[in-house]
């Protein structure tokens, strides 16, 4: 009896034995992709209700198309590319201010990598956009662009300091 | 007031099926118990057969409302034509009148806080999530359902089962009413025996230590199964001891039921079966007299509860014991790695030292949630109980049966030992009478909610109110748990949204046992962890292919080339994003013919052929020297290199290629690759989105502090996904 248990019990995991799992290859087509993305999810406009859930300092709060700015205002946005973008910010130096401070220097930077420094001597509504390095850019994250002025307006009244007048900051394609 | 009516039948219904049938069992092979004995030991090992009843009903599909109605009405009709509600057996010796005052004081006081606790609506995380929600598919499906993206649904559930029979009639409170029943019949248990061994004082003074413990009481009235099972472990207990004296080989049969129900009724409870054969083999031997045939009796006894729950993983989830054991037995269903992960977190919780641990299982109970009071501070002293017989008998079964928490260091996880350590510590005291009664009278007090938050941490799990209006169903249930639940607000945000049918993938648990909808939690299986690899690759650049691994080498003529890993690595995985042939400079076409292995997981090695950046085959566990991914060409086929598209690690590097030729014989083609890395260049949100919509996921519900949620709020359109809903920071996306 007990032998013939014992054989059963052998054969009974030999049935158990499995052979190798091998698969052909999956049905073969490009990657799955989502819509094309749009370009203006890479731009932070400050004129738009959630524009703060970008912000991470010396933006001033407020309402309507543009934003005073402190020293060094940073903003956290997404790009959804590494490759061909370029940094792309709108803004205004305010000539009552110049009168204070003079020529200013703006420093441009993308993920603590300073991509420019621009010396500029009139006010006026201007626009800065130069190519970001792709090895600078992550997509997984979102990166930190910053614009530093050197010279601060003080406002008379209050003493309050202010940098420039930001409307827009961002990636755009080349 | 009519849904009250329902919850009471139900839970009654069940107690009075199990009884009628345990007691017919124990008059039918006719052991000589105590009258109250009786009682109670029939209502447990009844349970221990209606559980196995409604298993099988459950596996041919006959578990319905009707099935169980006529089958409790047979049994109690029964049951009572037999005369089995007619009393049998002596009756105790009365108790000393004090402490009959102040054990019915206290338990009274106590069963009115959990009876108003257990019949409100079901709020436990568990309880909503997992446990009653299998039931309720169960109920729906009048039997088993295959759930293999979850892997509580691989735990035995005989708990689990007798809730079903309750929850037909009266949902899920009637579920936590049942629970409830479990820790009454403990703690009557626990008198009994101290009434049995003479010790009655010490039997009402260690049942009082048990019934007012805040997390036996917490746990007892949701639909959890941590105190069923001590009662269980207890009766076991109860019947080797009454066996020892007696020496009624029948009284084997209740034994061996017992036996396996602690499997069924949960897998750290298995202790039971090498505890009580190890009992029985010990006691029979001692006394000279045949070993085996008694213990194969029981053994076979309890394999009867024991195996229907391996077979049924078994054939479902091709592991016996899942979700453990997963290098012994592996499969597609649950990942080694995250078997691994799940014994590390419950090994340590939040702690930061295992000194933290008395204060936290005693007084504190925030981190290892819940706590048993003050007095069990004194558990040391129950020490003291080694100079009596029974006291070491009770010691040895604590210690095995706490044996379990080195696995899992939840405050609840001690609750099946605790009976013992507390019949333990009252017997240490029990040749003081006034100090015993102090003790107890002294951890009812300070185990009151009024009282326990002035000690224990605020968000300690506990009982703080007695929800009468919502047990009586004054406050209607849906108001009761929103104002009390995230979990509940979070299914019902689904429930609104998102229409039957559809499955939402989640990153944690939400009140399933209320909605029909089925939710992937993330981590819940290995299906569910692919689809959390997919979600997560775009947002993190260690989950992306940002690494080409080439291997260069002369031509050659080859059946099978192989890639392999060479290194062990702590913490990191073999993956594979994409594995690409090459012959004279360009890719070979992926042929049908092909044959596509790997080891181990082999059941996702398609994922690394697909030409998808947001799946790979993983090892998911940590790599090892010959873990491989190989492709069998069917035929001869001339190559010159092969590239792997993987993660940035520098574990990745280290693997060889090898090929085959057509005899089967192995032989190096390169040694080592060219490594070369760049972030990669696009947006994968929405390749992710639509990876997963093709497996069928088309709702994702990302909880205000999951991880990365704010990426999905702001770049919504990037992912190609909408916010349809919102809840306390919870949001409901689709995927468009």
């Amino acid at each position: 009896m007990p032998r013939t248990l014992a054989a059963i019990l052998l054969l009974a995991l030999c049935a158990c034995d499995r052979a190798p799992i091998s698969y052909p290859p999956p049905e073969q087509r490009p990657a799955v992709e989502g819509p094309a993305p749009d370009p203006s999810l890479m731009m932070v406009e400050l004129k738009d209700a959630d524009a703060s859930a970008h912000y991470v300092k010396d933006i001033d709060p407020g309402e309507g198309w543009w934003r005073w700015t402190g020293q060094q205002p940073t903003v956290k946005v997404l790009a959804y590319t590494t490759q061909n973008l370029k940094l792309s910010v709108d803004f205004a130096l305010w000539a009552v201010a110049m009168k204070q401070t003079g020529p200013v220097e703006l420093s441009f930077s993308v993920n603590n990598h300073l991509l420019d420094k621009v010396r500029y001597t009139a006010p006026g509504q201007l626009h800065f956009e130069k190519l970001v390095p792709a090895e600078w850019l992550r997509t997984d994250e979102e990166s930190i662009v910053s614009v530093g002025i050197d010279k601060l307006y003080t406002a008379p009244e209050d003493g309050k300091k202010f940098g420039f007048i930001l409307t827009n900051i961002g990636f755009v394609p080349r | 007031m009519k849904a009250v009516l329902y919850i009471l039948f139900g839970s009654s219904f069940l107690v009075a099926t199990a009884w009628a049938l345990g007691t017919m069992l124990l008059r039918k092979l006719g052991v000589s118990l105590y009258r109250v004995e009786e009682r109670l030991l029939g209502f447990m090992v009844g349970s221990a057969c209606l559980s196995a009843i409604v298993f099988a009903l459950s596996t041919v599909k006959l578990a319905s409302k009707g099935v169980f109605l006529a089958l409790g009405i047979a049994s109690i009709g029964y049951a009572i034509y037999s005369g089995a509600h007619r009393p049998k057996g002596a009756e105790f010796p009365p108790l000393p009148a004090i402490w009959k005052w102040v054990f019915g004081a206290v338990f009274g006081l106590f069963t009115v806080l959990y009876f108003f606790n257990a019949m409100a609506p079901e709020i436990s995380p568990d309880g909503m999530a997992y446990h009653l929600s299998f039931v309720a598919k169960y109920y729906k499906a009048h039997g088993f359902v295959r759930i293999p993206s979850n892997i509580y649904a691989q735990l035995s559930q005989g708990i689990e089962l007798l809730f079903f029979y309750a929850f037909a009639f009266g949902k899920h409170s009637a579920a936590s009413m049942v629970h409830f029943a479990f820790l009454v019949v403990t703690t009557f248990l626990m008198l009994a025996y101290g009434r049995r061994i003479g010790y009655p004082r010490v039997g009402a003074a260690a049942a009082l230590f048990f019934y007012a413990s805040p997390v036996v009481g917490q746990d007892a009235v949701i639909a959890y199964n941590d105190v069923a099972v001590a009662a269980i472990l207890f009766a076991l207990y109860y019947l080797l001891q009454t066996w020892d004296v007696d020496k009624n080989a029948k009284l084997l049969v209740p034994i061996g039921i017992m036996m396996g129900f602690s499997y069924a009724a949960k897998y750290t409870a298995f202790l039971a079966v090498p505890y009580a054969l190890g009992f029985i083999l010990w006691k029979l031997w001692r006394a000279r007299r045949p070993v085996w045939k008694p213990a194969l009796q029981v053994s076979l006894l309890a394999l009867l509860f024991i195996a229907p729950w391996m077979a049924k993983n078994w054939l479902w989830v091709d592991n016996p014991v899942s979700p453990f054991a997963n290098r012994i037995f592996p499969n597609r269903y649950v990942h080694v790695s995250f078997e691994d992960d799940y014994k590390r977190f419950e090994r340590i919780y939040s702690l930061t030292s295992y000194k933290e641990i008395p204060l936290q299982i005693t007084v504190k109970g925030d981190k290892l949630t819940g706590f048993f009071g003050p007095l069990f501070l004194l558990a040391p002293l129950a020490l003291l109980a080694l100079r009596f017989p029974a006291g070491r008998q009770l010691l040895l079964a604590g210690i095995v049966f706490a044996l379990p928490y080195m696995g899992n260091i939840g405050t609840r996880f001690l609750i099946p030992a605790a009976p013992f350590i507390s019949l333990a510590l009252a017997m240490a005291f029990g040749n003081a009478g006034w100090l015993l009664m102090a003790l107890a009278l002294g951890h009812a007090v300070l185990s009151w909610p009024a009282i326990e938050k002035r000690y224990c941490d605020s968000v300690a799990w506990r009982i703080d109110s007695i929800p009468w209006r919502a047990a009586l169903r004054i406050k209607p249930e849906s108001e009761y748990l929103s104002e009390r639940s995230q979990q509940y607000r979070d299914g019902m945000l689904i429930q609104k949204l998102v229409p039957p049918g559809e499955k939402v993938l989640a990153m944690s648990n939400s009140s399933e046992s209320y909605i029909p909808h089925e939710v992937v939690v993330k981590y819940e299986a290995a299906y569910n962890e692919v689809l959390g690899d997919i979600l997560w690759t775009p947002m993190f650049n260690g989950f992306q292919p940002t690494q080409k691994l080439t291997f260069r080498f002369p031509a050659r003529t080859v059946r099978k080339v192989r890639v392999t890993h060479t290194a062990r690595s702590e913490g990191s995985m073999f993956d594979i994003h994409e594995f690409r042939v090459f012959d004279g400079g360009k890719e070979l076409p992926r042929a049908p013919e092909w044959r596509l292995t790997a080891s181990p997981n082999p059941w996702d090695v398609q994922l690394a052929f697909d030409n998808s950046p947001v799946t790979r085959w993983r090892s998911w566990r940590n790599a090892e020297p010959g873990m491989f991914v190989e492709v069998d060409f069917g035929r001869d086929q001339e190559v010159d290199g092969v590239t792997i598209e993987t993660t940035d690690g520098y574990d990745q590097q280290k693997i060889k290629l090898d090929g085959a030729d057509a005899q089967g014989k192995w032989a190096a083609l390169a040694a080592t690759p060219e490594a070369s890395t760049a972030p990669y260049p696009v947006n994968l949100r929405g390749t992710a989105s639509a990876e997963l919509k093709a497996r069928g996921i088309r709702y994702v519900l990302v909880g205000s502090g999951d991880i990365r949620a704010d990426d999905y709020r702001k770049y919504a359109a990037l992912w190609g996904m909408k916010c349809l809903g919102e809840s306390n920071g919870t949001r409901l996306y689709r995927i468009e």
